[in-house]
């Protein structure tokens, strides 16, 4: 990842490493990561195994039966599929609507500018919790209570504010000389945020998409709240709901799915941390 | 920014037209799904409005009627007395593991370094509905593995069967260890990525001058790393405040609304009992007692919004 030198340097801004400082960060990985083995672990074990008085610390006899039991569990894939058309919504419109408030915001001077700025940044310290109760009046009396379209919506507004702040995170980074020199070869408007700003922003808009897309797709409060019928729910509220009808909660049944459910997360986390995580402190810690 | 702009450049930055269409749908989708929703919400708080209301449209203006039935409830300061003390624990908690963790990583080889930052990272990235899944799993009564190994550690006893759900303390013990869980991975991240920030000339005159690592840690690095750690306080302050998946999934509440935090307080009042007007209110006092809370920080933001271009 790093080259040579970098590391050596990085190596001397940092303390000396210590035998006990790795002990120490052993146990910690240990603990920290031990939930995390423990969902996989039962996610592979068998039904019968799992609910055993003694816990199995490795699975001796490893199966893949809990993930069928999970895929084909009543209501899976519609409810994926409600999951999937809601996070797509939601990002659409919050990237969609968030570049190109976000290019206003950081490339334009106009009154009112600082105002909606410190608007957006008030609107993000509301709790969501609290939207929550007047949105469910503006939804059933719209007629979008229950339908994936006011859930897209819900989610536009918990995202868009901060979806906005961080991509102008990064417009802000670019110099003003590119709209200059772009101009002086006579481009339009529309050619310097389309030819020249958008393309650079793009690993921003990237970042703001993960953030969008982790936001729905993790969401259960507001779909089991605003949706009613049982086939529109999305996979966070049909992972909460997992059981099977005859015996209860099927435990292993269970982490399989959450471990279904959790792994596109993980993924696009692990590949784009670097980057989300500089969105985030750099729209927070600006000014 | 104060740097002169050449006129062309300014010209840009000047098209009035082009700006206000650029924010348009933005503009509308926050003030038809936000804007709109709050300014409902606070007339919402003033009337009776129920489940009979969704269904007929009928309701009543009450004045101040909810405020004062919310303020004379015994169950509300409950709750809120609860949400602090349960904030002000998650908030201590994690940012003091944070804190060790991040300075920990300072002082690891390279391989150990990466390890703790793959676990952070997973930890993080772990969706919320199936952490609190696999803590129930984790502290089920007769099969989950805690109670097993509390157990085994034979200093409370058997432990085998013990409800966590049922018990006030264990309860939010539980929950807190969750919280707190899903929640280092960022301050630790967040105070690190400040840490190698740290000059290492700075350290490095301490230690010719023959102070400790300790009086270094204390004197050189925490200082530096001050504004970091009051801004993710607040972060903390923000999200410890407004848990509620975890509580939901975990305790619902229960027992007996013993483990109910505001948030918890005011969904049950919205969308159990269906009293949407003292729910409105209940947001409204919620988002007030935040907004008190964390002042500094948005007089901060505020000032900061109005940096220039």
């Amino acid at each position: 990842m790093s080259t040579n030198t970098a590391t050596k340097t990085r190596r001397r801004k940092l303390g000396r490493p210590s035998p006990i400082a790795n002990t120490i960060a052993l146990v910690f990985c240990i603990l920290w990561a031990f939930p995390i083995y423990w969902m996989v672990k039962t996610a592979f074990t068998k039904r019968s195994d799992a609910l055993n008085a003694t816990p199995q610390f490795f699975p001796t006899d490893p199966t893949l039966d809990n993930f069928h039991t999970a895929l084909f569990q009543a209501g899976f894939f519609e409810n994926l599929r409600s999951s999937v058309i809601v996070v797509a919504g939601a990002v659409a419109f919050a990237i969609v609507a968030g570049l190109f408030a976000s290019a206003a915001l950081s490339r334009f001077r106009f009154s009112g500018r600082r105002t909606i700025l410190v608007i957006i940044l008030l609107i993000q310290m509301i709790p969501g919790g609290a939207t929550l109760i007047p949105q469910y009046f503006v939804f059933n009396a719209t007629g979008l209570l229950g339908t994936y379209f006011g859930l897209i919506l819900a989610y536009v507004s918990a995202t868009l504010p901060f979806s906005i702040w961080m991509m102008r995170s990064f417009f802000l980074a670019l110099p003003r000389e590119l709209e200059e020199a772009a101009q002086l070869d006579g481009a339009s408007t529309w050619q310097v945020l389309t030819k020249i700003l958008f393309p650079l922003v793009l690993p921003g808009v990237l970042a703001t998409s993960v953030f969008t897309f982790m936001n729905a797709w993790n969401d259960y409060l507001i779909a089991y709240t605003f949706m009613k019928d049982q086939s529109m729910y999305t996979l966070p509220v049909w992972l909460a709901s997992f059981s099977s009808p005859i015996t209860g909660t099927d435990v292993s049944g269970q982490m399989a799915a959450s471990v279904l459910f959790s792994l596109p997360v993980v993924v696009l986390f692990t590949i784009l941390q670097r980057k989300l995580v500089t969105g985030m402190t750099g729209g927070a810690v600006k000014g | 920014m104060t740097q002169k702009t050449p006129k062309s450049a300014r010209a840009f930055a000047d098209r009035r037209l082009p700006a206000l269409l650029l924010m348009t749908p933005g503009g509308i989708l926050l003030t038809a799904v936000t804007l709109v929703p709050l300014a409902v919400m606070i007339w919402m708080a003033f009337t009776d409005y129920n489940r009979r209301s969704l269904f007929t449209g009928a309701y009543d203006m009450v004045g101040f009627d909810n405020f004062i039935g919310i303020l004379t409830n015994e169950e509300f300061w409950w709750s809120f007395i609860r949400t602090i003390l349960f904030t002000a624990a998650l908030v201590i908690g994690s940012l003091l593991i944070g804190v060790a963790i991040s300075h920990l990583m300072t002082r690891l080889g390279s391989k150990m370094r990466i390890l703790v930052t793959i676990v952070l990272v997973f930890t993080w990235a772990m969706p919320n509905v199936a952490a609190s899944l696999v803590w129930n799993w984790l502290f089920q009564p007769g099969y989950g593995v805690f109670n097993w190994i509390l157990t085994q550690l034979r200093v409370f006893g058997d432990m085998t069967n013990t409800d966590w759900g049922s018990n006030t303390g264990l309860a939010f013990t539980s929950i807190w260890l969750l919280v707190v869980w899903q929640a280092v991975p960022f301050l630790a991240m967040t105070i690190y990525a400040a840490e190698t920030q740290v000059s290492p000339e700075y350290k490095e005159a301490a230690r010719i001058d023959g102070a400790s690592e300790r009086r270094i840690y204390f004197n050189v690095t925490l200082p530096f790393l001050q504004p970091t750690i009051l801004l993710v306080t607040i972060l903390s302050v923000i999200w410890d405040f407004n848990v509620f998946n975890q509580i939901w999934l975990v305790s619902h509440g229960g027992p007996d609304g013993t483990t109910a935090t505001l948030g918890v307080f005011t969904y049950i009042t919205a969308f159990v009992s269906f009293d949407l007007g003292t729910g409105a209110a209940l947001a409204l006092i919620t988002a007030l007692l935040l907004a008190g809370l964390t002042s500094v920080y948005i007089r901060h933001l505020i000032r900061s919004g109005e940096d220039d271009l």
